[in-house]
This record gives C-alpha cells, structure tokens and sequence, in this order.
C-alpha cells in the first residue's frame, strides 16, 4: 500500500470515529437482503470497513454504501453488482445501505468527492468514477483478505483462490469464509492497491442480470417509503402553499378549526429571503428549492390534519402571478417570444439569412409543449424533527445531499448538528432533485419542535405546487437543398424561466447542417417554477426538431426513414444510422396495414452535449391507429438504442420500456392548465397517465448497440422520439401534422378510419 | 368512535371518525404501511386492498363500512412472501420504484381469484392500477406467468 492510501484509510477511520463514536453510525436505514428469503438485515456490530465504500461482518455479510437513491431504476442493484464482481462474494450476503449525507460530511466529502455534485443524484450508476470507486474498493478487500488468509495457512498469496465468499488454498486443501479473516485483512497494509479487473476479466457484470434486489420487500409490503416513516410520538401535518406561486398569507383563523378532532395546531412558513446567504455548499443550487409562503395544520393522523386544513378559513394574496388569466395568454407569450430574433445565440454557422433570401424550398413550422408535472406516484412528503441542538430529517429525496444542505440552511444549525435518513422514492422523475420540498417540512417542523413532525401534500398539492416541465416553444425555417437535404435552419426557442436548453443547439440536427442559427428567449415574468422531469429539454427539442425533419422529408418527397438515413449519415457517430436500419428491419417498416393505420419513426440523443459517441441515442418506430371517431390508438412500438454498451440487459429493458410508456403519456395526454395564475389540474382524473388497457406492444432491440467503451443513461432517452415518432404515424394517417403536445388535444376528424 | 375491524385474521381496534377512509386507519392507526396513499380518489389503486375478497380502493371505503368484514392488506396476503405473485413479480424484475406495487400486487390477486386464466381483455378490465414508471408490459406478462404456474 502507497503512504496516500495507508493515510487515507486511516484517515477515513479517525473521521468516522470522531463523528459518530463507532465505524458504524448506525443512523441510515438499512436497505434490504439481497435475496427473497434472506433475513431482514440488521447492522452488524462487529463489521469492518474496507474504505468508505464496503464493510464486511465476520458472518462474511457485506454490506455496500450507496450514494444515489434507488427511484425505480436499479441504482442500489447495479453498485451491490460493482462490488459482488470484485469481491467474489456470495450475491446473497450482499446488503446496502445509504451512505448518509452527514456521513459524507464528516469524512470530507468521502462520497461526494466521487461524481462531483451528482454524486448523491439518484441513477448515473454507470458513471466510470463512481464504477471504479465501488470495484477498486472491492478489489482491495479481496486482496486484504487473500492476504490474510495467505499468512494464516502459510502458503503465498497467489495460490489462495477465491469464490463465491470462500478463500481457498488447492495443494493444502485449504479452505475458510470471508468471515474468518475480515479482522486480519483489514490490518493487512498491500504494497499497492489492485486495478479493477478489465472487461473481458468480468464473470458477474454483464453476464448476470439480477433483478433489483429491493423487490422482495416491495411486494410484501415492508419497503418503507418517506410516506411509511412512523416515529415515536410523531405527528402529521397537511400543508397548504400559495394557490398562486410567489402569492403571500394574508391571514386564517385557527379558532374556527381549534376544537376539531386531534388538531393541535397551525404553523406558518414565511417565504425564503431571496438575498439569503448560502450556509453551506449545496450540490445545486440554494435558490432551486425556496420556501414560499404556506400553511400547515398540525393533528395527531393525517386524516385529521387534512380534514381541518379544507375547514380552515385562509386569506392568500396572490401577487402578480395573478396577472395569467388563462394558459393562452402564456401560450401567446412564449410563441411571440420565438417570432422575433434578439435571444441568446445558442449557435451560429455560416449564414442563413443569407441562404432564405436565395429562396429555394423552404419550410417554416411552429411547435409548442406544455407545462407538466411528473405526477410519480408517491405524492411529495417529508418527516423532520427540529431542536434547538438539532435536526433529524427522513426523506424520499433524489438528492440526499441536498436536502442535507437544505437543512443547514433551513434551520441554521451547524452541519455537525443535521441527520438526513434517505428513505425508498415512491418515483422521481426528476420531482425530488431540487429538495423544495424537504425544505418545507423543515419549515414546517421549525415551528413545531420537538417531536417528528411528517409533513404530506395531498395529490392536488404536489400537482398544483410542483416543479414543473417547463412550457416550450420554437419557430423552426428551415431550406432544403437540391438533394433534399436541409442547407439552412433557424431556431428559435422560448419558455419560461428556468427552462431547459439541453438538446437546443448541442444535438445533432443543427450541427449538421452547414448554415444553422439557434436563439434562445426567456418569457422572464412567468411566476410557476420549473424543474427536471426525466430528459429535461431533450423532451421537447426531440419533437421539434424530429416533427420538422418529418417535414423535411416530405418536402423532398421521400421515406421518412430512408431520409434520415442519409441526412444523418452526415454525422460521425454511425450508431444514429444504425439504429435506423434496425428499426427498418425489426419493425416491419414498410409493411402494409389496415386502413387508418400508420407508423412513423423518430431518433435522438440524451446526453451527447454536441459530443459524437456520447450520451445515448434511441430511435423510435411508433404503429398507431386514428379511429373513426378521431381517437389515437397505438399499438406498438419498436425502439433500438446505443448507449455503447450495457452490463445489466434487463435492467436496461426496463428502464427502456417504461421510459417508452412516459414518452408515449407526455406526448399524448399531459398537460397543466392555468387560470389566475393557478395550476388548474389536481389528480390523476384530470390529468390523464396511460393505464394497462392503453399499453401498446413494446419491443426492445439490442442490436444497434455499437459496444463503443462507454455505459450511458438510460432512464431518459425514449421519452424524447416516442412523441413525434406518433405524431409522423398521425400525419401519415390524417394529413394533419400535430405541432402542439399533448396529442388528445387534436381534433382529428374522421380519422383515417374506413 | 372506536371500530373493531376484522384486518389479516385479526381483531383489531380503531379510534376514528367514522367517515375516515380505511386507507388511513390502516397507515396511521394500525401501522399497516404497506397500502399506499397516491391520489386519495380511487383512481389510481394503490391503496387496494380487499374486502370480504373483493379488490377494494381503501381511499375512498370509509372505516365504518369495514366493520364486520374480512380485510386483507399486502401484509396479509403472505406474510412470509411466498404468494405466487410474490414470487413471480421478484423473478420477472416487475417493480421499478414499487410504490404502486402493493395495489397492483392485490388488484391481480383478486383477478386471478375471479379468472384462473385470464385473457389480456380480461386484465385490461380488471388492472386499472397507475404505475407511472410504466410496469405494465412486465405486470402484464407476470400475471400470464403466475396462472401458468397456479394450474400447474
């Protein structure tokens, strides 16, 4: 071992101690067995780290800290994978646990060093620093404990084989569990820490697809979400927010719901001084999860809380959000945005101006998609307790760090006197990152301390008081050479404050076009907030600029798909081309159906940041059906994908199916209305989410993976092409090209039924 | 008022107000967390659980109306975890985030009780549970698994 990692080691077990009085802190949750059957797992006392990364218990247990939260997308399965394949232990003595924020702090930012601010984001499993942390730590200890195990039987390290948690020594007939030596081990000092295996050495990742290992207890009902967390002499609170984003309370009367059954009281949230400085340093920003002003009934269940909040007489003023009478008035706004140059360049090649005075074919469309919610399923909720010494918080965050920073901030506490217990995430999608809503329930707590208080918005709370999908516009002209091809392209884009440009001018369509113009606008005065919701931008860009090459390909009257072939053949990466003549031949393109059937096809790139062979790129071939009655129906949908490679090939198929299944509800039915400035839907009866019966067929297609050395997301890639991928199959049906999400919307006529 | 509800088998006692929803009697009361809060209108399922048999949306069946039936939650469906669809759901990788799950889980219990072998129709009708994570694909092929292996 190197004097930096002899130091860093030891360092790691000062810090610990001094923080916590133990190795083991005892304060995270543990997460589950990794097995059905498997005990429920409890914290060993006598577990030995081997890093910040991996402890093992001399029953050979292991347990694996994990940063990011699990939100549905594996992330806890795939680094326990990390370590089982370096380790060679049993996968079912495999345990995780989260790695606590405070942890982290302790330690200086032992965790978080690794991944940089998104080292607690939830998913980004796959990223090569965090991979390499989790395998070169398991490495170690499996070199720790061959050593040991070396010493103990006399014989030379390199003859002690291991396997499936048992050293073993062939000439002596030697053999023992990890358990017996994991005290020796960790006194062993190696001459140099070992590489993680190469690839091609793998016998676990990428030839083994374990499910999630939470599953088991999932189904029986004992996976504890933030909304399960039940703590001795806890209370509940319903919360109520501005109707209007940025609104003030004028006043309530609490006598009026004073001598209501459990009610105990009502606390007032102030809204967060926006020049407040930040305490601490945050993984995003401070200022993404503000306080606004709200109001909360304190009771002893939540039923109660609630029914007194609906009694409660409240007082808002509504501040200038107000001035947004109707979702028009916005819609107008943010289109008359993109009607006029003077944004921000976002890119500019050669001279299109220029061009579109030649004249020539030229096409000229406007696309708009509006405000939506990420509606996951678990609705927006937080337990907190608040001392005068000291803040414990219990949340299904995606970002643990961050709340844990929100925290400090909220509470003014000093980092050393803050507690964040990450709890499972009832779904994410981007809703959790910010950590505004964590930062409520502190606000809340603060005014009632002493005891946890949990903190729960009601379905129509989280919906109206969300982080929304930001509404998007663009004004696309576009000129066409004489091979058909684009020779010019102006875009103009705009949408409210906070709006994501990702996939605006780093994609692919504009750089391969030799005269390009990209401008960007704000409409500044938009009170509603914005945040992520999975493939923020990218799953808007992707219908804009994938409904005009529709277009396009009209215009020079060819094949949908055989035009983008060769238009996308322009650009480096090949694996755009190839997922194309996937999809030609897996989805039966060009194959004859009914009578007001259609498919239409659609690609794009989540991640690539104008890079070629970054991100990951995913086509779409969309089978739909517009009946007589004027209804879409779709029936299958064909997707083929490069993320260069994949280790787990279900969890990607997952991760692709049901991304696909978001992609298809974003662009056929969501959608958030406004009136006075206040979001209009509640529930899921307003706004709509695709149920069993509206499911098409789903076929994924590994064949256009193009093994290049990379692992990227993928969570978000389908939802951008799913949505214009339909809207080409509609037009092929109707002649009628749907440039506004959502699809239901549309009024379609007849259809293209008989 | 205090309820003696019939909850997995057992007597259990609970002060409420008449018209709470047996969603939150079993969560806050009863520490039953395994039924699930999403939307509070019967609509999206995840707090199903069963009564007398029957696939039931908690949020909306108030605790009063459960006196003198046999309710089941996903605790009581097996509490070792060894229901087929259990099983199979863990082997088939079904959940992603798994909060619809418990809901989902009983809903199918109820199906495959009604229907051993049901068509895609039939759980089209029967399945109206909302997974946001998008499951269907793998619920949909997990039930078809599960009654395969039920005849067997």
């Amino acid at each position: 071992m190197t004097e930096r990692i002899k130091l860093s080691r030891r360092g790691f077990i000062t810090a610990v101690v001094g923080a916590g009085g133990a190795l083991v802190m005892g304060i995270s949750r543990p997460l589950m067995a990794a097995t059905a059957g498997a005990e429920p797992w409890e914290t060993p006392s006598d577990g030995t780290a081997f890093t910040p990364w991996i402890k093992i218990d001399t029953a050979g247990k292991v347990t694996v800290y994990v940063t990011h939260p699990d939100i549905g997308n594996g992330v806890i399965t795939q680094s326990c994978a990390y370590v089982r394949e370096e380790l060679e232990c049993r996968w079912e003595d495999i345990r995780a646990e989260y790695a606590a924020p405070e942890r982290d702090h302790a330690m200086g930012s032992a965790y978080s060093a690794v991944g940089g601010a998104l080292a607690y984001f939830s998913g980004r499993s796959t990223s090569e620093p965090r991979r390499t942390a989790f395998m070169t730590a398991a490495a170690g200890a499996r070199e720790r404990l061959k050593a040991a195990a070396a010493a103990a039987w006399g014989v030379d390290a390199g003859e002690v084989a291991v396997a499936e948690g048992l050293l073993s020594h062939a000439a002596s007939g030697r053999s023992a569990p990890f358990g017996e030596f994991v005290q020796a081990a960790s006194q062993v000092v190696p001459e140099a820490e070992p590489a993680p295996k190469t690839r091609e050495q793998w016998t676990f990742l990428n030839k083994v697809d374990p499910a999630k290992i939470q599953i088991p207890e999932i189904v029986t009902g004992k996976a504890v979400y933030g909304i399960d967390v039940r703590l001795p002499g806890m209370v509940y609170a319903a919360l109520r927010q501005s109707p209007v984003m940025g609104g003030t309370l004028v006043s309530y009367d609490f006598e009026a719901i004073r001598n209501m059954p459990g009610v105990r009281a009502v606390v007032e949230v102030r809204p967060t001084d926006p020049g407040e400085p930040d305490r601490i340093k945050s993984p995003f920003p401070m200022g993404a999860a503000m306080n606004g002003s709200a109001i909360a009934v304190i009771a002893d269940h939540y039923w109660q809380a609630r029914t007194a909040l609906d009694a409660l007489p409240v007082v808002w003023d509504d501040g200038p959000g107000a001035k947004w009478k109707t979702t028009g008035m916005i819609e107008e706004a943010v289109m008359a945005a993109t009607r006029q140059p003077g944004g921000t360049v976002e890119l500019s090649v050669g001279d299109v101006e220029a061009e579109f005075a030649m004249g020539g074919t030229i096409l000229e469309a406007e696309y708009m998609t509006p405000y939506c919610d990420q509606v996951q399923m678990e609705p927006l909720n937080c337990t907190v307790m608040v001392s005068d010494s000291a803040a414990e918080v219990w949340t299904p965050s995606q970002h643990t760090q961050q709340v844990f920073a929100l925290t400090v901030q909220e509470t003014g506490l000093a980092p050393e006197q803050v507690k964040v217990h990450q709890t499972y995430v009832g779904g994410g999608f981007g809703r959790r990152v910010f950590g505004d809503d964590s930062r409520m329930a502190v606000g809340v707590a603060k005014g009632y301390k002493g005891v946890p208080v949990h903190v729960i918005w009601s379905r129509e709370e989280s919906v109206r008081q969300g982080r929304y999908r930001s509404i998007m516009g663009a004004s696309i002209k576009a000129k066409l050479g004489d091979d058909g091809l684009p020779v010019a392209m102006r875009t103009r884009i705009s949408g409210g404050p906070g709006y994501f440009t990702m996939g605006i001018a780093d994609t692919v369509l504009p750089l391969i076009v030799p005269n390009v113009q990209v401008e960007s606008q704000v409409v500044s005065d938009i009170h509603l907030k914005v945040g992520p919701l999975r493939g923020p931008g990218y799953n808007s860009t992707v219908f804009f600029y994938e409904s005009i090459v529709d277009e396009m390909a009209r215009a020079a009257q060819e094949d949908p798909l055989d035009y983008r072939i060769r238009l996308y053949d322009r650009w480096e990466d090949k694996g755009w081309v190839n997922i194309l003549r996937v999809l030609k031949e897996k989805s039966g393109w060009g194959q004859p159906l009914p009578a007001g059937h259609a498919r239409g096809v659609s690609i794009g790139n989540w991640g690539m940041g104008g890079r070629a062979h970054h991100g990951t790129t995913l086509g779409a071939v969309v089978h739909a059906e517009v009946t007589s009655h004027g209804e879409i129906r779709v029936h299958r949908i064909d997707v083929a994908f490069d993320t260069g490679r994949v280790m787990n090939r279900d969890a990607v198929r997952v991760q692709l199916e049901g991304g696909t299944i978001f992609g298809l509800n974003l662009a056929l039915n969501e959608k958030l209305n406004i009136e006075n400035g206040r979001i209009v839907e509640g529930n899921y009866d307003e706004y709509p989410v695709i149920r069993m019966a509206d499911t098409p067929e789903i076929h994924i297609h590994f064949e256009a993976l193009t093994d290049h050395d990379r692992y990227d997301e993928i969570g978000e890639p389908p939802v951008g092409p799913v949505g214009p991928a339909l809207a080409n199959a509609v037009f092929h049906i109707t002649g009628k090209q749907m440039r506004t999400q959502p699809f239901r919307e549309h009024d379609l006529g007849q259809g293209g039924g008989v | 008022m205090s309820f003696t509800l019939n909850i997995n088998g057992n007597e259990m006692e609970v002060d409420a107000a008449p018209e709470t929803p047996l969603l939150w009697a079993l969560r806050d009361h009863l520490g039953l967390t395994g039924t699930k809060f999403g939307c509070g209108i019967a609509q999206c399922g995840a707090c199903t659980v069963h009564v007398d048999g029957v696939a039931t949306r908690s949020c909306q069946f108030p605790v009063e109306a459960a006196v003198g039936s046999e309710i089941t939650t996903i605790e009581g469906l097996d509490p070792q975890g060894g229901h087929v669809l259990q099983k199979v759901w863990t082997e088939m990788n079904v959940p992603q985030c798994g909060y619809c799950q418990s809901g989902m889980v009983m809903a199918v219990a109820s199906l495959l009780k009604d229907i051993p072998e049901p068509t895609d129709a039939d759980i089209d009708l029967y399945v109206d549970n909302i997974c946001r994570c998008g499951t269907y694909p793998r619920v949909r092929a997990a039930i078809h698994r599960a009654a395969e292996l039920m005849k067997a």
